[in-house]
């Protein structure tokens, strides 16, 4: 057997054991996590692997199979050029197949106040990219993949692992933030090109910070500037979609979400830029009582 | 003789009223149904014993202000089977 290279990384209240065939990702990996909390020693929660389907395709056309203790039988490979993808996918999937301690809403999260501002919503809807604008623009990054609710206490707690910039979004962002915060421009992903983004030391240093639901809003890139009501009925139906564990909590997962429905305000927002979308999130945010 | 109907235990099920829907989270199965009028209506009256569909038509039209000429009982056995599907009722065997 060849030679496993591997790193531990503390996001939020989550630790994963990252283990490789090959060194890069995990170099990419433990650049990037750097100034991340480090994990106190205890077992990891998760273990994700990086590994060939054979031992030619460690070192002939290398690809990447996602491993751990959670896995898709389908998951299709990843060429070694983007094994740092294949490495947070791996931890991704970890969260939403494996994560109990928590309702885990598919959103992304920044606080301001004590309060958060979860944004909930389809690939493409601009949920990542908000939460990079917003937490470049004073408001504490939480999170862009995951919130994670804590159904004794309702409150949102903090899963700021890498900012995933997807097309646009990378440029646009390039443009304000400095380039030693970025990883390496992942070209022809599934998902088109990928930059990820290290989140502000503040957001990392902070992620141990819960925060009370206050506003939820369901973005929607590419139409003219509009706020919506949405009734509940329809915001409970959306957010189970946007849950991967809401059946497997039971009974703790349907009171959590009742009452995350019950008191935080929704709205579902369309826009055509960032700057129209701060606007009517800054709207929104002043309206709340 | 007609059927009767017996609704879950209430400790079985967790009703959650939101603007025009009721969520029903059925403890045995962990299953989160979403219903409308009159699903919680019909269970409200089955609590309070009614058991076959002339008796929870009665209850209903007795206890909530129903629309004139409609055909509520035809509608009650319609709900009456669908909530037996779900599971949130039982038949009662003579």
């Amino acid at each position: 057997m060849g030679r496993t290279y591997q790193t531990s990384l503390r996001v939020g209240p989550a630790t994963f054991r990252i283990a490789s065939e090959w060194q890069q990702p995990i170099a990419q990996l433990s650049s990037l996590y750097e100034n991340y909390p480090k994990p106190k020693g205890e077992f990891a929660d998760f273990t994700v692997r990086l590994e060939s389907k054979s031992f030619w395709r460690k070192y002939f056309r290398p690809t990447v199979h996602i491993s751990g203790d959670f896995w898709l039988p389908d998951a299709s490979p990843l060429p070694l050029s983007q094994g740092l993808l294949a490495a947070e996918m791996g931890m991704n999937l970890q969260m939403a197949l494996g994560w109990r301690r928590h309702l885990l809403l598919h959103a992304s999260t920044v606080e301001k106040d004590g309060k958060a501002l979860l944004m909930t919503g389809l690939s493409g809807s601009g949920k990542s990219t908000l939460s990079a604008m917003l937490g470049e623009k004073g408001w504490r990054f939480m999170g862009d993949e995951f919130a994670l609710i804590c159904p004794q206490t309702g409150m949102a707690h903090s899963f700021p692992r890498l900012i995933s910039l997807k097309n646009e979004a990378i440029a646009a962002m390039e443009r304000n933030t400095p380039g030693d915060r970025f990883g390496p421009l992942l070209e022809d992903t599934p998902k088109g090109s990928i930059r990820h983004l290290v989140p502000l030391w503040e957001s990392l240093e902070a992620s141990n910070q819960p925060a009370k639901p206050a506003l939820l809003i369901f973005p929607r890139f590419g139409y003219d500037k509009a706020v919506r009501e949405i009734g509940k009925s329809e915001i409970f139906v959306r957010l189970t979609q946007a849950s991967t564990n809401y059946v497997a909590l039971g009974e703790a997962g349907f009171k959590a979400l009742t009452s995350f429905v019950d008191n935080v305000s929704a709205r579902a927002i369309d826009y055509q830029s960032g700057d129209e979308a701060e606007e009517l999130i800054d709207q929104l945010w002043a309206e709340l009582v | 003789m007609s059927q009767q109907f017996k609704a879950a235990n209430s400790e079985d099920i967790i009703l959650h009223l939101l603007d025009m829907m009721t969520l029903v989270f059925h403890r045995p199965s962990g299953l989160t149904h979403i219903v409308a009028d009159p699903v919680p209506a019909i269970l409200e009256v089955m609590q309070d014993g009614a058991s076959t569909p002339s008796q929870i038509t009665a209850a209903l039209e007795k206890n909530f202000d129903l629309e004139e000429g409609a055909d509520v009982e035809n509608v009650v056995l319609a709900r009456l089977d669908e909530m037996y599907a779900l599971g949130l009722i039982e038949r009662v065997s003579e």
